[in-house]
C-alpha cells in the first residue's frame, strides 16, 4: 500500500480497471479512457460533504433492511475509523461504499434463488417495469442485479411473491403468519372485491416490510412506494390516492423534498398538488395547507444554509444562523417522530391504523404549532434579509414585541443567541477597550488612520445603524465613551494600570443564557453596569489627567498668560518689550524676545509658578507682512502636547492666539493713552507760554479723554464681563465634569463666548478705533515735537537777547529780529493746519465709534447692548446718530413686548 | 525513531483498511481488498466518490457483458 501511495489518479484508475474487469492494461484501454473522462468531468458535484450525514444514511439503509446488528457493527467500525484519523476524506470513502452497496444489496441477500425467482418473476414483469423506469441505472446492470431488482419489485407488487419467499427464501418464515396476515389486512382496509388482485392490493400498499422476514426483507421503502403509486390506479381503476400515501408524501414535503403528488411549482413558488392526481377537494385542501410547512421550511433553510458559510456575515449573523439551525433541528426531530410512527404503522400493518394511524387531519392538528413557529421564523428571515450585526439584532428585537407569549419566548431565545456576540463585543470594549470586530458588526467604529493625537476626537465613532434597538442612544454614547477613555489612557497617557475599581464582573455574558438575562433586565442591571463602568472609567481618566498631567493647572496657566490674567507679569513684559516692538517686524529676533520674556518672568510673581508651566511659555512671531511693526506680530505661545493636546487642540490654540492678540492690542492702547496723557500733563505747563497753541491743545485733550473713556470702558467690559464671567463658568463646569468630553465641551464654550463677546468675529471697527488712537498718538507727538522745538528756539532767542544785553550790546540785530519774527509766523501758520488735522482725526474717530455703537446695538448679545449703553453714557453719540436712537427705542420696545 | 513511526503508521493504515474492508463487506459492495485500497487512495486524492462509483459500476457492467458474450459464444 505504501508503495502505491504517491501514484497519480490515472495510474490508480488504470489498475482499478484491470482489477475489476480482470483484463490486462492493453485490453481495458477503452474502459480506462471512459473512467478518466467520468472522473475528470467531476459530475454531480453537489453531494453532501458531511461524514455524519453519509454514515447516518448508511445506518438508515442497514436498518431499512432490518439488519440492526449490522448497523450497530457499522457504527462501531465507523467510530474506530474516526479515531484512527489516517484518512482525510472519510466521508468520500464512505459515500463510495454506500453508493456501491445500493446495487449489491438486493442480489446478495438472496444469491441462491436467481433461477427460481427469475422464473416466477417473468410473467409479472409488466407490473414491475415502472420500477425500472424510476431507476434506470439498475436496468443497465448485470444479470444478477437485474434479477435482484426484479425480486424486490416482485416481492412488493403481488401476492405471488409471497410464495416465492415461502418456497425459496433462505430463512424459513412461519407459514401461519404469512398466510393469515394478508387476507386479514385486505378485509379490513378495502372492500373485498373477491378477486385475487383486489386483496393483494392492500398488501402491496402497506405491508411489504411487515410481511417480509426481518433479515431478508430486501425491499426499501421507495420501491414500495413507487409500485404502490403506479400499481394502484392501474389495478382497480380507482384514481384516488390513498391517505397513507399522501401522508408519506407530505412528510417528505415537510423537509422540502418533492413528493410524488405534491411538487414544488417553480413559477408559482409554492407546493402544488400534481394536476394529474385525482383527489377529493377536502384532502387536496388539507394537504396544500400542510405543504405550506415545506415552503416555510425551505425558506428558513435556504437562508440559514446560504448564510452559514458566508464568513463575511459576521458573528452575529452566524449565531443567528445557529439559532435557526437549532429551531430546524427541533422541527426535524418532530418529523423523525412522525416518520417512525409511519414506520411502525407499516410494520404493524393496516389493522391498527384506523385508530392511531397518521391521517391528514391529525397531521394538521399536530403541525399547527410548528407551523406557527416556522411562519415566524420565515417572516423573521425575510425581514433580516440583507442585515447584519447590530442591525440584525434590532430586526430580531423588533419581532419580539408581540403579544403571543410563545412567539415572544421563541424570539427571546433567538435574540439571546444573536445578542450574545454583541454583548461580548461590548464587554471587551468597556472593560478592556479592545475592539475585536472583524466584520463591522458592533456599533463602535474605529478609524485606523487616525493618529494618537486625534484619538479622542476622531478615532472612534458610533455606527448608528448598528446600534441594536434594545440599547438606547444614551447608553451607546456612554459605551463609546468608556472604551474611548480606556484607549485614551492606554495610548495617549501610556497609563496601563487598570483602574482598581473597574474589574469586569467575572465572565459576564459568557453564555447566551446570561445574555438573555441581561436582555430581560436592560433598564436595571445592564444600565447599572454601563453606568458604573462609565463613571469609574471617566473618573479615573480625569484623575490621571489632573494628577499626572495637571490639566487644571494648565488651564489656569492659559488664563493667566494667554488671557493676560497675571497683571504684573504682563505689565512688566510690555514695559520691557516696548522699545523692541516699535521697530519694524522684520528686525525682530525670536531669541531676543524669549530673553525678554524670561526676564519678565524672573522679575514678577510669575517666577513662583510651576516650572512645568513656565517651561511651556514661549514667544511666537506671527507672519510678517510689509509695514508691520513688532506690535503686529508679537504673540505669547503656550506649548501643549500629549493628553493636554486633546483638550487644547490646535483649533483651541488658534483661538487662544486670536484672543491674546486682541487683548494685547487693547492693553497696548491703554498704554498708549497713558503715554498721551503723560505727554499732555508734562507739556501742558511748558506750552502755556505759547498762547497760540491753547486751542489745538484743548482739542487734543478732548479727543484724548474721549479715547480714554472708550478704552477704559472696553477694558472693564472685557475683563469683568467677558473673561471673569466665562472663566467662572468654565471653572464650575470643569469641577463638576464627569468625563473628558464635558471638559472639552466646556472649554470650547468658554473660548467661543470670549471670541464672540470680544467682537473678534467682526473686529474691523475695533481695529479701526485702535488705529485711530495710534494715529492720534503720532499726530500729537509730532505736534509736541514741533511745539517744543519752537519753544526751545524762543527760549534760546530770549536767552541770547538777555546775554547780549548784559554784555551791553544790542539785544538783537534787526536781521535776527526779522528772522525770529518770520519763524514765529511760520510756526503760527502751521497751527491751523494742525487743528484741521486733529479735527479730521476726531471726526474720523467719532464716526467709527458711532458705527461701532450701531453694531453693538444691533448685536443679539445682551451684554454687548449694555456695553454700548455704557460707552455712550451721556448720550453724546445718540444725539448725533439717529440710528442709535431708533435702535435703542426698538430694543426697548422689544424688551417690553417680550415681558 | 523514524522506522518506528513508519511501522506505527503502517499499522494504523492497515487497521484502517481492515475496518474499511469490514464496512465494505457489511454493505456488500463487492470490492476486494485491492480494489478497495485503490478506491480509498483515489478518494484520498479528492476524487468525487459519486463519479468513482459510477465508473466502478460501469466497469462491472462492461466486464459482465463481456463475460456474458463469452458465455454465449462458448
Amino acid at each position: 500500500m505504501a508503495t502505491l501511495e504517491q501514484k497519480s489518479p490515472n495510474v490508480l484508475l488504470q489498475s482499478l480497471c484491470c482489477r475489476i474487469t480482470g483484463k490486462s492494461e492493453a485490453e481495458v484501454a477503452h474502459q480506462f479512457q471512459y473512467a478518466v473522462r467520468v472522473v475528470g468531468s467531476n459530475y454531480a458535484p453537489s453531494i453532501e460533504r458531511d461524514e455524519f450525514l453519509v454514515s447516518e444514511k448508511i445506518k438508515k439503509e442497514l436498518l431499512k433492511q432490518r439488519r440492526e446488528a449490522d448497523a450497530a457493527l457499522f457504527s462501531e467500525l465507523h467510530r474506530k475509523l474516526q479515531t484512527q484519523g489516517v484518512l482525510k476524506h472519510r466521508w468520500s470513502v464512505l459515500y463510495l461504499l454506500l453508493s456501491l452497496s445500493e446495487d449489491h444489496l438486493k442480489p446478495s441477500s438472496r444469491v441462491g434463488n436467481y433461477g427460481a425467482l427469475f422464473a416466477h418473476a417473468l410473467p409479472r414483469d409488466a407490473h414491475s417495469t415502472p420500477f425500472y423506469f424510476t431507476r434506470p441505472q439498475s436496468l443497465a446492470l448485470c444479470y444478477g442485479e437485474k434479477s435482484g431488482g426484479l425480486s424486490a419489485s416482485v416481492g412488493t407488487s403481488g401476492i405471488s411473491s409471497l410464495g416465492v419467499y415461502t418456497l425459496n427464501g433462505p430463512t424459513p418464515t412461519p407459514q401461519s403468519f404469512l398466510a393469515s396476515q394478508p387476507p386479514q389486512s385486505a378485509v379490513e382496509v378495502t372492500q373485498p372485491l373477491g378477486s385475487r388482485l383486489a386483496w393483494a392490493l392492500p398488501v402491496s400498499n402497506s405491508v411489504p416490510s411487515a410481511v417480509a422476514p426481518p433479515n431478508t426483507r430486501p425491499s426499501p421503502a421507495p420501491p414500495a412506494q413507487t409500485t404502490r403509486v403506479v400499481n394502484r390506479p392501474r389495478r382497480d381503476g380507482d384514481s384516488e390516492v390513498s391517505e397513507a400515501a399522501l401522508v408519506r408524501d407530505i412528510l417528505y414535503v415537510f423537509q422540502g423534498i418533492d413528493g410524488k403528488y405534491i411538487k414544488m411549482s417553480a413559477q408559482e413558488n409554492c407546493y402544488k398538488m400534481d394536476t394529474k392526481v385525482l383527489l377529493c377537494k377536502s384532502k387536496c385542501d388539507t394537504s396544500s395547507r400542510l405543504a405550506e410547512l415545506g415552503w416555510l421550511h425551505n425558506k428558513v433553510r435556504k437562508y440559514a444554509d446560504a448564510r452559514s458559510l458566508d464568513r463575511a456575515f459576521g458573528l452575529v449573523g452566524q449565531s443567528f444562523c445557529a439559532s435557526l439551525h437549532q429551531e430546524l433541528k427541533e422541527y426535524y426531530r418532530l418529523l423523525s417522530v412522525l416518520h417512525s410512527q409511519l414506520q411502525v404503522e407499516d410494520e404493524q400493518g393496516v389493522t391498527v391504523s384506523t385508530e392511531n394511524s397518521l391521517t391528514l387531519r391529525r397531521l394538521l392538528v399536530w403541525m399547527y404549532d410548528p407551523k406557527i413557529r416556522l411562519k415566524t421564523l420565515a417572516a423573521l428571515v425575510e425581514y433580516c434579509q440583507g442585515r447584519k450585526g447590530g442591525e440584525l439584532a434590532s430586526a430580531v428585537h423588533a419581532y419580539g414585541k408581540t403579544g403571543d407569549p410563545q412567539m415572544r419566548a421563541l424570539i427571546q431565545h433567538i435574540l439571546s443567541l444573536v445578542s450574545h456576540p454583541i454583548f461580548n463585543f461590548l464587554y471587551r470594549w468597556i472593560y478592556d477597550g479592545e475592539l475585536e470586530d472583524t466584520y463591522h458588526e458592533f456599533f463602535v467604529a474605529s478609524d485606523p488612520n487616525v493618529k494618537t493625537d486625534r484619538l479622542w476626537h476622531d478615532k472612534y465613532s458610533l455606527r448608528k445603524s448598528m446600534i441594536p434597538s434594545f440599547i438606547t442612544m444614551d447608553q451607546a454614547r456612554k459605551v463609546l465613551l468608556i472604551g474611548k477613555s480606556i484607549n485614551f489612557l492606554h495610548q495617549v497617557c501610556h497609563n496601563r494600570t487598570p483602574p482598581v475599581k473597574i474589574k469586569p464582573p467575572s465572565n459576564s455574558a459568557d453564555t447566551p443564557k446570561e445574555a438573555a438575562e441581561l436582555l430581560s433586565d436592560l433598564e436595571g442591571t445592564f444600565q447599572e453596569k454601563i453606568d458604573s463602568a462609565y463613571f469609574d472609567t471617566s473618573k479615573y481618566l480625569l484623575d490621571v489627567l489632573n494628577r499626572d498631567y495637571q490639566l487644571l493647572d494648565h488651564l489656569q496657566a492659559m488664563r493667566r498668560y494667554l488671557l493676560l490674567g497675571q497683571g504684573d507679569f504682563i505689565r512688566h513684559l510690555m514695559d520691557l518689550l516696548k522699545p523692541e516692538l516699535v521697530r519694524p517686524a522684520t528686525t525682530l529676533y525670536q531669541h531676543n524676545l524669549t530673553g525678554i520674556l524670561e526676564t519678565a518672568v524672573r522679575a514678577t510673581n510669575a517666577q513662583f509658578d510651576n516650572p512645568e508651566i513656565l517651561k511651556r511659555l514661549d514667544v511666537r512671531l506671527l507672519e510678517v507682512s510689509p509695514g508691520d511693526t513688532g506690535w503686529d506680530v508679537f504673540s505669547l505661545d503656550y506649548h501643549v502636547d500629549g493628553p493636554l493636546a486633546t483638550v487644547f487642540t490646535r483649533e483651541c490654540m488658534g483661538h487662544y492666539l486670536r484672543v491674546f492678540n486682541f487683548l494685547w492690542r487693547a492693553k497696548r492702547m491703554e498704554y498708549t493713552l497713558t503715554d498721551i496723557w503723560k505727554g499732555q500733563m508734562c507739556n501742558g505747563k511748558l506750552l502755556k507760554t505759547m498762547p497760540e497753541l491753547s486751542g489745538v491743545l484743548h482739542q487734543c485733550h478732548i479727543l484724548a479723554s474721549e479715547m480714554v473713556h472708550f478704552i477704559h470702558q472696553m477694558q472693564y467690559y472685557i475683563t469683568f464681563e467677558v473673561l471673569e464671567c466665562s472663566w467662572d463658568e468654565l471653572w464650575n463646569k470643569v469641577q463638576k465634569a464627569q468625563d473628558l468630553d464635558h471638559i472639552i465641551a466646556a472649554h470650547e464654550v468658554f473660548l467661543d463666548t470670549i471670541i464672540s463677546r470680544c467682537l473678534l468675529d467682526n473686529n474691523t471697527r475695533l481695529r479701526a478705533i485702535f488705529d485711530q488712537i495710534i494715529e492720534f498718538q503720532n499726530a500729537q507727538d509730532s505736534l509736541y515735537r514741533t511745539a517744543l522745538e519752537e519753544l526751545a528756539l524762543r527760549l534760546q532767542f530770549e536767552e541770547k537777547k538777555q546775554q547780549k544785553e548784559k554784555e551791553g550790546q544790542w539785544g538783537v540785530t534787526a536781521a535776527q529780529e526779522a528772522e525770529h519774527k518770520k519763524r514765529i509766523e511760520e510756526f503760527q501758520e502751521t497751527i491751523p493746519k494742525m487743528r484741521s488735522q486733529f479735527r479730521i482725526l476726531a471726526h474720523f474717530y467719532q464716526s467709527i465709534v458711532q458705527q461701532f455703537l450701531v453694531l453693538l446695538m444691533t448685536s443679539p448679545d445682551e451684554s454687548l447692548r449694555f456695553l454700548s449703553f455704557r460707552l455712550d453714557f451721556n448720550e453724546h453719540y445718540r444725539a448725533r446718530e439717529p440710528r442709535l436712537r431708533v435702535s435703542l427705542g426698538a430694543t426697548r420696545g422689544r424688551r417690553l413686548s417680550n415681558i | 525513531m523514524a522506522s518506528a513511526a513508519n511501522v506505527n503508521n503502517l499499522n494504523a493504515v492497515r487497521e484502517t483498511m481492515d475496518v474499511l474492508l469490514e464496512i465494505s463487506r457489511l454493505l456488500n459492495t463487492g470490492l476486494d481488498m485491492e480494489s478497495l485500497s485503490i478506491c480509498v487512495r483515489l478518494c484520498e486524492q479528492g476524487i468525487n466518490p459519486e463519479a468513482l462509483s459510477a465508473v466502478i459500476k460501469e466497469l462491472r457492467k462492461a466486464s459482465e457483458s463481456l463475460k456474458a458474450s463469452e458465455n454465449t459464444t462458448n
